[in-house]
């Protein structure tokens, strides 16, 4: 299999200029294909800027919309990760994120994971995507594509791996905060990106490419530190942090099948243990089936029994309560008694 | 040379100019680049090459100045000075010494008789009236500054005091973006010790320099290390009162600081306006600031 050159557009798209934003993609496009790059990845809302508010309608596209048909156009022999509000018929806006290849739009994700915690306010302003699918490329591997939070919740990664994915795409408006000395790199994000990345690579026995952004949005800084991670879990390439450019890095795809056959964890997933597990619990959360695996007397959501004098909840003073029915019947309380006698 | 000031060796060397609580130490390489680029980032997406600010020859504001002419370059950096005839001449002399060793362009404007002028040369106005009109007076000048100059006034607060609400509103704490806001006293002179402000800067006692030989902590009654440590565990780790007190905190000061940080909330919000319409600023119609056309031509 022929190496694959990968080239990370680490930029720092401008906020809300739609225009200006396409024409460094454009620029970094025909760049990469003159490094010879057969994948070229930006980052997540690097057509729009990340901090939209109110802008995310102003700036929202249809699928159909020539700008990006203008953007596939530069794809021929190549493959792409772009990203841009979608509005759907509907008008609901979606964080999207597309893969681009040999002139057409082949793929697209919608944000599935939207933080509206922090700093962050997605939800309030986008739409959450509810389909999550690898597709299959040009580059003769099955991709899976990610957008930033999507990482930061265990099952995705697992899933577009056993949807065929060897390569996970996971484009990025990662704030940069945290910068207590004591972090790998100093930054907080940084090392806990790195962490789970790695995690995933070597998990799902795949390789791992991320890109994302820098620059200022406001009072937040993008880190950058793009990378690439081999299914081994080995970091391959780290772009460096708050710096702009285009970034190359070759991989040999053939890993994939070297790492699968030696460590053959995708093999022996159990999806539908999953499945039944999680058709189980999915109906005792909602309250459709009795907590199966909890203690008698536990909370919803809790399979143990609160220890008794557990104290007020941080952050609340202790109120006087009239006094309180017990948590556990009465007769199983006196067994408990006993059994610690 | 401050080049020569490798942060490691200066952490180290630092260890006798002052104290740093070592759950409040950054990395000061990353935090020059972050406050860096988001300095360039705000001139460029304002339409603005060029930044203004008070020097009062203290830390906070000394910082400031080196943060900026690092960024953007001293030639493109004009520094304030605004003493009142009550100012410490110490304080005059370190901000002289800073704008030497920068090369940034300076002014000094004497606020005395916009001060007096108001209250009177004999008046009896309390020194916290005095000090707040004296702040705002400054401010009054950093924005007239700012259109002579062509650039945008710099804030130099530090986490700490917003916190606790040591700061004029519409004084010292008016800004068009500040760098340090999300430093503690603490980290404020770890950065200072690594880019190169003068050791003599570092070392002296913190004064809002409102009347002669006022300082911070003898106003405040603790220190900067402890009542950063008591800001980072309250505010930024979430521990409840009872949480830093087992830390080993003093009850009675953990309760007087938070009633400082509550009863200073309007101090660092933009105020709130009635609702009335459709849509209303900050409320339903929410725009970055900088966004496309906010950009002077």
């Amino acid at each position: 299999m022929q190496p694959l050159r990968i080239a990370l557009a680490q930029i720092a798209p401008r906020l809300g200029l739609f225009d200006e934003n396409l024409a460094t993609h454009r620029e970094m496009l025909a760049e990469a294909r003159r490094q010879g790059a057969g994948l070229v990845v930006f980052p997540e809302l690097g057509l729009t800027g990340y901090l939209l508010q109110d802008l995310a309608a102003e700036v929202a596209i249809r699928l159909d919309d020539p700008r990006l048909a203008s953007l596939a156009a530069a794809t021929r022999d190549l493959s792409a990760v772009v990203s841009f509000v979608e509005e759907s018929a509907d008008h609901r806006l979606f964080i999207a994120a597309a893969l681009l290849e040999d002139g057409a739009v082949r793929h697209v994700h919608r944000k599935l994971f939207l933080p509206t915690y922090g700093l962050f306010d997605e939800r309030r302003f986008f739409a959450a995507g509810d389909v999550l699918r690898a597709t299959a490329s040009r580059l003769g591997v099955g991709v899976g594509i990610a957008i930033c939070e999507d990482f930061w919740h265990l099952p995705v990664a697992q899933l577009l791996a056993l949807d065929g994915a060897q390569v996970l795409i996971n484009v990025s408006s990662s704030p940069g905060r945290d910068l207590a000395a004591t972090n790998e790199v100093g930054l907080g994000t940084a090392t806990s990106w790195r962490t789970l990345m790695r995690t995933y690579a070597q998990l799902t026995t795949s390789f791992v490419v991320f890109c994302n952004r820098v620059g200022v949005d406001e009072s937040i800084s993008f880190w950058g530190g793009s990378e690439v991670i081999a299914p081994t879990g080995e970091s391959l390439f780290r772009a460096p942090l708050y710096d702009e450019g285009l970034f190359t890095v070759d991989v040999s795809l053939a890993d994939v099948r070297r790492e699968r056959i030696g460590l053959p964890l995708l093999r022996d997933e159990r999806p539908e243990l999953n499945l039944r597990e999680l058709a189980r619990i999915v109906a005792e959360r909602a309250g459709m089936a009795p907590d199966s695996t909890a203690e008698p007397g536990a909370e919803p959501g809790l399979d143990v029994t609160p220890a008794e004098d557990l104290g007020p909840p941080i952050g609340f003073r202790p109120r006087p309560v009239p006094p309180a029915r017990p948590l556990r019947p009465a007769k199983q309380a006196k067994q408990a008694r006993r059994t610690r006698q | 040379m401050s080049d020569a000031l490798a942060p490691r060796a200066t952490r180290a060397g630092s260890e006798s100019l002052f104290e740093l609580p070592p759950e409040l130490a950054i990395d000061t390489d990353v935090a020059r680049r972050v406050i860096g680029e988001f300095i360039r980032g705000q001139l460029r997406q304002a339409g603005f090459e060029r930044a203004v600010l008070g020097l009062s020859g203290g830390i906070d504001s000394g910082l400031v100045a080196y943060l900026v002419a690092e960024a953007i370059g001293p030639d493109r950096v004009l520094c304030v000075l605004m003493p009142y005839r009550t100012s410490s001449p110490e304080s005059r002399a370190d901000a002289e010494a800073i704008v030497r060793r920068l090369e940034t362009a300076n002014e000094v404007v004497d606020i005395s008789p916009m001060v007096d002028g108001f209250f009177g040369p004999d008046s009896d106005a309390s020194s916290l009236r005095r000090g707040n009109f004296a702040a705002r007076m400054r401010m009054a000048v950093l924005y007239d500054r700012s259109v002579t100059w062509g650039g945008l006034v710099v804030g130099t607060s530090n986490k700490t005091e917003s916190l606790i609400g040591y700061t004029t509103i519409f004084g010292d704490a008016a800004c068009a973006f500040n760098p340090i806001g999300d430093l503690y006293k603490s980290q404020v002179r770890q950065l200072a010790a690594a880019i190169g402000v003068p050791e003599q800067v570092i070392r002296k006692a913190p004064s809002a320099d409102l009347w002669p030989g006022q300082t911070d902590e003898d106003e405040a009654g603790f220190t900067y290390p402890e009542l950063d440590r008591l800001l980072y565990w309250r505010i930024d780790k979430r521990r409840s009162i009872d949480e830093v007190v087992a830390l080993g905190f003093d009850r009675a000061l953990v309760e007087r600081v938070d009633r400082m940080v509550a009863s200073s909330e309007f101090k660092r919000q933009v105020p709130p306006i009635a609702k009335l319409g459709p849509r209303t600023a900050g409320v339903d119609y929410l725009y970055p600031r900088r966004r496309p056309g906010s950009a002077r031509k």
